[in-house]
């Protein structure tokens, strides 16, 4: 069973990538303008669906289709922030919870509406499905969800610690009020910070569309674990989502082949459970009585 | 004294006036409840059993309806979940002038319902295919197409006494339908001698099934058979087998011949076989659904509309040779129908509610579904 294991592993981290990319849109939101999104995941199924209707509706080409889905769901992103958030944010946490909750089971359906029930395939990146390298298939799909998944990480860590832009994002996270006194315009900060949550949950759909094919039920899969991800790395923390995400695609994958394949979806959570009891704040999570 | 107001007496009045024109439209129809799922993972499923149901409907009511009266579909979501379906068939229950429901093609939706359904005490069509569905005493489930009993004798005789497979990957969901499928399929090859080298079993909505795939290679399985749920699942195991290298053959149950599959996976399922309930060549019947189907709606059926499209012609038979549309009455007309050619097949309906007892078994060549034979078994005594 050993022979398995490298084409476990990079399976595993295929996976793992997309919770990956799907947790950090949500760990950015909760850092900025401290809001636990429940329709990340259906960021992913509208971007899916975006990229779907231009390249396979209207004709657009790959990338033109691929950088324009991304693009516009950073403008749905505002949008959203606009409708969801705002009229809520000085109501607490739990109104804001519930309004997105209300807009994960919303998207979905409206999608349906519009766009019918019919599930539908997206090209990939690549034409070729992939290549033997040594005892491992690389899937050109996952090979190119992980390059991006790499690619957004140093993009995001030089943005957020090399640029103002970053700077002024990381002020406004830890501390509005100060921010704003700072002369930072908060607004526009947390509004830029929807955008690139919602741009990186369009990514993460039109990246996994290929593999998963584009449904409206795509979004509830990629959310459910982008949340267990961001508890696992620790909650808020942009580090801990990244190796949350990886943490939850390896366990799946390795325990659905070595020790059971029904409870596949289980062993996710069981690292969770270990974490929540062991560490509660989470691998890279800081203690409270710390933060304070 | 009773103080009435200006409103009350209008409200009054309105109802007066509109009473009898709605009495006599509820009398002028024979109501159907349908449960089916309008949103969730099965929507489009649900989208191709009410296209079928309205082709039934409206050939039905274009010789006149039943009784005089013409027939009517009432649809409710189930969501394709269990506490949808639940939800759904309680709602349309609570209508009395619904007679008869169609109910769900997924046995774990129809096993959710069922209980509600023997409170009931009114007929419901049903298309899961999980044989226990028609075997636990509840006498108002009445199924429209072959249960997996028949399905996995076929997959089993087909597989070893034609294809000459000995070494078997069994892979099925982990929902009632999938493990009903399991379970008769491992004793179907246990009757031929046959003990699969791998079973396994998935939850539905995957996103990888390399796992599986990796197990099967490792087996040295000579055929893979499947009962998969959800078109989506197979569509994802049917491109990662082919990616991964794996050209074991393969057959299916119905769902690798259901359109979505077929569009889903594209050419990872050529030359895969199946055991279908609907085969546009299986009899001059589901030849004629399919024709009238296509020009209604511009593509070719599949098991998701014909099961539902011979649920309401059933009913109307029923209905019609009952002269009546009292459940008890109903029942007795269904259990009675023997000989009716149907687009699923002949329904010869046995004493537990099963109208047909065989499979066809097809081929998946380069995209279009070829018929090779059908398969007959003997009623149950």
């Amino acid at each position: 069973m050993l022979a398995i294991l490298p084409q476990l592993l990079f399976t595993g981290l295929g996976i793992g990538s997309i919770y990956a990319i799907a947790s950090l849109g949500f760990v950015l939101l909760i850092r900025a303008a401290n809001v636990v999104n429940f329709a990340q995941g259906q960021f992913s199924m509208l971007g899916a669906y975006v990229m779907l209707i231009l390249l396979v509706g209207l004709g657009v080409p790959y990338w033109v289709s691929f950088v324009a889905a991304v693009v516009l769901m950073a403008g749905f992103g505002v949008a959203f922030a606009g409708a969801v958030y705002w009229p809520l944010r000085r109501h607490g946490q739990l109104p804001v919870i519930i309004s997105t909750i209300g807009a994960s089971i919303l998207l979905p359906n409206l999608v349906l509406a519009l766009y019918g029930p019919s599930p539908a395939t997206v090209s990939g990146l690549f034409t070729s499905p992939g290549f033997q390298l040594g005892p491992v298939f690389v899937d050109s799909q996952y090979l190119s969800i992980i390059v991006v998944t790499l690619l957004m990480v140093s993009l995001q860590y030089v943005v957020f610690e090399k640029t103002l832009l970053g700077k002024k994002l990381q002020a406004t996270s830890q501390d509005k009020e100060m921010a704003s006194l700072l002369g930072i315009p908060v607004i526009a900060m947390v509004l830029i910070t929807f955008a690139y949550s919602a741009a990186l949950g369009g990514l993460a759909g039109v990246l996994v569309a290929p593999v998963l094919f584009v449904s409206t039920g795509m979004g509830a899969t990629i959310a459910l674990k982008a949340f267990a991800a961001n508890i696992i790395g620790g909650y808020g923390s942009i580090p801990g989502a990244i190796i949350g995400g990886l943490v939850i695609g390896l366990a799946e994958t390795l325990g659905a082949a070595y020790i059971s394949t029904p409870y596949k979806d289980a062993f996710g959570f069981v690292i969770l459970l270990l974490v929540l009891i062991v560490r509660p704040q989470g691998l890279f999570g800081e203690r409270i009585g710390e933060k304070a | 004294m009773i103080d009435i107001t200006r409103r009350t007496a209008v409200l009054g009045g309105i109802m007066a006036l509109g009473a009898p024109a709605i009495i006599a439209r509820a009398a002028d129809v024979i109501r159907i409840g349908v449960v089916s799922p309008e949103t969730g993972a099965a929507a489009e499923s649900g989208s191709f059993m009410r296209n079928g149901i309205k082709q039934a409907l409206d050939a039905v009511n274009a010789r006149g309806g039943v009784l005089g009266r013409r027939l009517e579909m009432v649809v409710a979501d189930d969501q394709t979940t269990n506490p949808g379906a639940v939800l759904a068939f309680s709602r349309l229950a609570s209508d009395s002038s619904i007679v008869a429901f169609i109910g769900s093609i997924r046995s774990t939706q129809v096993q959710a319902m069922a209980p509600g359904v023997l409170r009931t005490g009114r007929p419901m069509m049903i298309g899961g295919t999980d044989p226990r569905l028609t075997h636990q005493n509840n006498k108002w489930l009445f199924r429209c197409r072959p249960n997996d009993t028949y399905s996995a004798k076929t997959i089993a005789a087909y597989g070893v006494q034609t294809l000459g497979h000995k070494k078997w990957a069994v892979v099925t969901s982990t929902d009632a339908f999938g493990t009903g499928g399991r379970i008769a399929l491992t004793a179907a090859l246990k009757d031929l001698g046959i003990t699969p080298v791998l079973q396994q079993g998935y939850t539905n909505q995957q996103a990888d099934f390399t796992p599986i795939v990796l197990q099967i290679r490792a087996s040295g399985a000579d055929l893979i058979s499947s009962y998969c749920t959800y078109e989506t699942d197979l569509g994802v195991f049917a491109r990662q087998l082919r990616q991964l290298g794996v050209r074991t053959p393969w057959l299916g149950s119905p769902s690798i011949v259901d359109t979505s599959a077929l569009e889903l996976a594209g050419p990872a399922l050529y030359g895969t076989y199946g055991v279908a309930d609907y085969a546009v060549d299986a009899s001059p019947a589901s030849k004629a659904f399919a024709a009238g189907y296509q020009k209604l709606y511009g593509r070719i059926p599949d098991n998701q509309s014909s099961w539902a499209f011979d649920a309401i012609n059933l009913l109307a038979l029923a209905i019609g040779n009952a002269k009546s549309t009292d459940p008890e009455a109903i029942r007795t007309a269904i259990l009675g129908i023997q000989g009716y050619q149907g687009a699923e097949g002949t329904y010869d309906f046995d004493q537990y509610g099963d109208g047909l007892h065989g499979y066809s078994v097809v081929q998946n060549q380069n995209g279009t579904i070829t018929f090779i034979k059908y398969v007959e078994f003997p009623k149950p005594s």
